[in-house]
């Protein structure tokens, strides 16, 4: 059940795809809202917090002016995830303060030191495990939810998921008997 | 610690558990709802103003035209070596890769025995995954992305390791699915090397070698011997064991246009290659620039000038760059002119060389 209920969401989400291409509004707001936290996710493990959300807006108001190059809706996810990466490259380059980062934003909430540590920390892994990581511990999505949207297998996102730990443990000086 | 909670916060979290608990209560600090999606009566206007002047955006492309295919057969080379000398010394076979059967009845294929592909299995290093006209088959790409294969397909891992992971499609077709920065996941086929640049495409080879690459999202490079195609989304390029790669073109161009093209690509006669040519620069659109840019590289000195012709009626030259130094094929000058193409969303380059970009 389980597999087929996910697989008339994915072709629920495909056939939204399409209809955003042929500029249906609703179906724009539910890919938004699908896709959303997964965008953030990617995109907050490589910015400014206080950059994050304008950032979010961009990525989609590029999708929805791009759609038309994508040929396969079922690829939407991985194709979204590349340009949330890409403008964020280009954000920092622009920016250029990407290497230090204050430990209270400007215009975000005030947050523990500690929190920021972690953040840190989790940027500093390799893309994989940085985005599967924000996407499962910051955004909340689970890991099925994390693979349905980027396109990655179960199984690649639970060793995302696990490998990531153990380098964040490791980075965060953790270690799994304590 | 459990996988549940780890993969979806169900169930009680166990005493390994915590340091998860732990990441969630001080990074859900950093959680917040959706802001409003962005306001479609803008983006209306601007699509209409998109799709009308595609000309915003540059790209730089010369880093990765010519350090790629270099950096590509340095690493095969590298891994080659290395997996060899772990091989003889251990018997250690290396890393595997998830492949589960979608229909039929694949096999995984060793130098000493075959075996029939149940449900789910691994494949290895040196392991070759053959399909019959009735079986299919998915493989993960460590945990990058996904390959499809197709029925009567055999492809054969070569090497697998964080950062670069390589096939080599001996024939028949896959669909690749990849999440990752530019250069980490390549195919080899019997003509032509596939370099993902962070991209979803479909590469078919026949029993011949030669094949056809065709790009969904991204872009991929396509480089055999030196001769070489960049590939953007909408758009295929044939590769052909004698010659390599043909020169890409997008995929709404009308057939006559295709068939012109490979003429000129592939053609043995001089005749049939100057007449292909001819109706490639008379009917290009202005978005075919692409085309007419790989042209420049693959003419001869007495056709370049007609090339040069046609690339600027579509394409002006951009200042700075002389219709001399195109023709000698200068590199900063096709660099240039490459440029100023107005390519979307290229900017996969820069994370070529790195996850971020240099400090200023």
């Amino acid at each position: 059940m389980l597999t087929v209920a996910r697989q008339s969401d994915a072709e629920s989400i495909a056939a939204d795809v399409k209809a955003v291409a042929r500029g249906d509004r609703e179906a724009f707001t539910r890919v938004y809202a699908a896709y959303g936290r997964m965008v953030r996710g990617i995109l907050l493990g490589r910015v400014p917090r206080r950059d994050v959300d304008d950032l979010l807006q961009d990525v989609f108001v590029t999708a929805y002016l791009r759609i038309g190059e994508l040929r396969e809706p079922a690829a939407f996810g991985g194709w979204i995830a590349t340009i949330a990466r890409n403008r964020a490259t280009d954000h920092l380059r622009r920016s250029r303060d990407h290497d230090q980062l204050p430990p209270e934003l400007p215009g975000g909430d005030a947050v523990e030191a500690d929190t920021l540590i972690v953040l840190d920390a989790i940027r500093k892994l390799p893309d994989a495990y940085r985005d599967t990581l924000l996407m499962r511990l910051v955004e909340g999505m689970s890991g099925a939810e994390i693979a349905d949207r980027s396109g990655l297998s179960a199984g690649s996102v639970r060793v995302n998921l696990h490998r990531g730990m153990k380098l964040l443990r490791e980075k965060l000086g953790w270690h799994a008997d304590e | 610690m459990s996988d549940d909670y780890l993969w979806d916060g169900g169930g009680s979290p166990g005493p390994d558990d915590q340091d998860v608990v732990k990441l969630e209560q001080m990074l859900g600090q950093l959680r917040a709802p959706l802001p409003a999606a962005p306001d479609l009566n803008r983006l209306t206007q601007l699509r209409s103003s998109h799709a009308a002047d595609a000309t915003t955006t540059h790209i730089a492309y010369a880093t990765v035209r010519f350090w790629a295919p270099a950096l590509a057969m340095a690493a095969a080379i590298a891994l080659m070596i290395a997996g060899t000398y772990r091989t003889l010394t251990t018997g250690d076979p290396g890393p595997t890769w998830e492949v589960e059967r979608m229909d039929g009845q694949p096999r995984i294929e060793s130098a000493s025995q075959s075996a029939r592909l149940e449900g789910i299995g691994r494949l290895g290093v040196g392991q070759t995954l053959a399909t019959d006209h009735e079986s299919r088959a998915r493989l993960d790409v460590s945990t990058i992305g996904q390959v499809t294969v197709d029925p009567n397909t055999r492809v054969r891992l070569v090497s697998t390791r964080e950062g670069r992971h390589e096939l080599a499609l001996a024939r028949g077709t896959l669909h690749a699915f990849i999440a990752a920065p530019p250069g980490q996941f390549v195919v080899n086929t019997p003509s032509s090397t596939a370099i993902d640049l962070g991209c979803v495409y479909t590469l078919h080879i026949d029993e011949d070698g030669s094949g056809l690459l065709s790009v969904a999202a991204g872009w991929v490079a396509f480089e055999y011997k030196g001769r070489e195609s960049f590939v953007p989304a909408r758009a295929s390029s044939r590769t052909d064991p004698a010659l390599g790669p043909g020169t890409p073109r997008y995929d709404d161009t009308d057939e006559t246009f295709q068939r012109a093209l490979e003429r000129f690509d592939y053609d043995r006669s001089r005749t049939a290659r100057s007449a292909g040519l001819a109706y490639v620069l008379e009917h290009a659109r202005s978005n075919d620039a692409m085309t007419l840019w790989h042209l420049l590289s693959r003419t001869d000195e007495t056709e370049r000038n007609a090339v040069i012709d046609a690339l600027e009626k579509r394409s002006p030259m951009p200042l700075g760059v002389t219709r001399d130094a195109v023709m000698n094929l200068n590199r900063a000058a096709l660099d240039f002119w490459w440029d100023s193409l107005g390519l979307q969303d290229a900017s996969w380059w820069r994370k070529w060389k790195g996850p971020y970009p240099a400090k200023p």
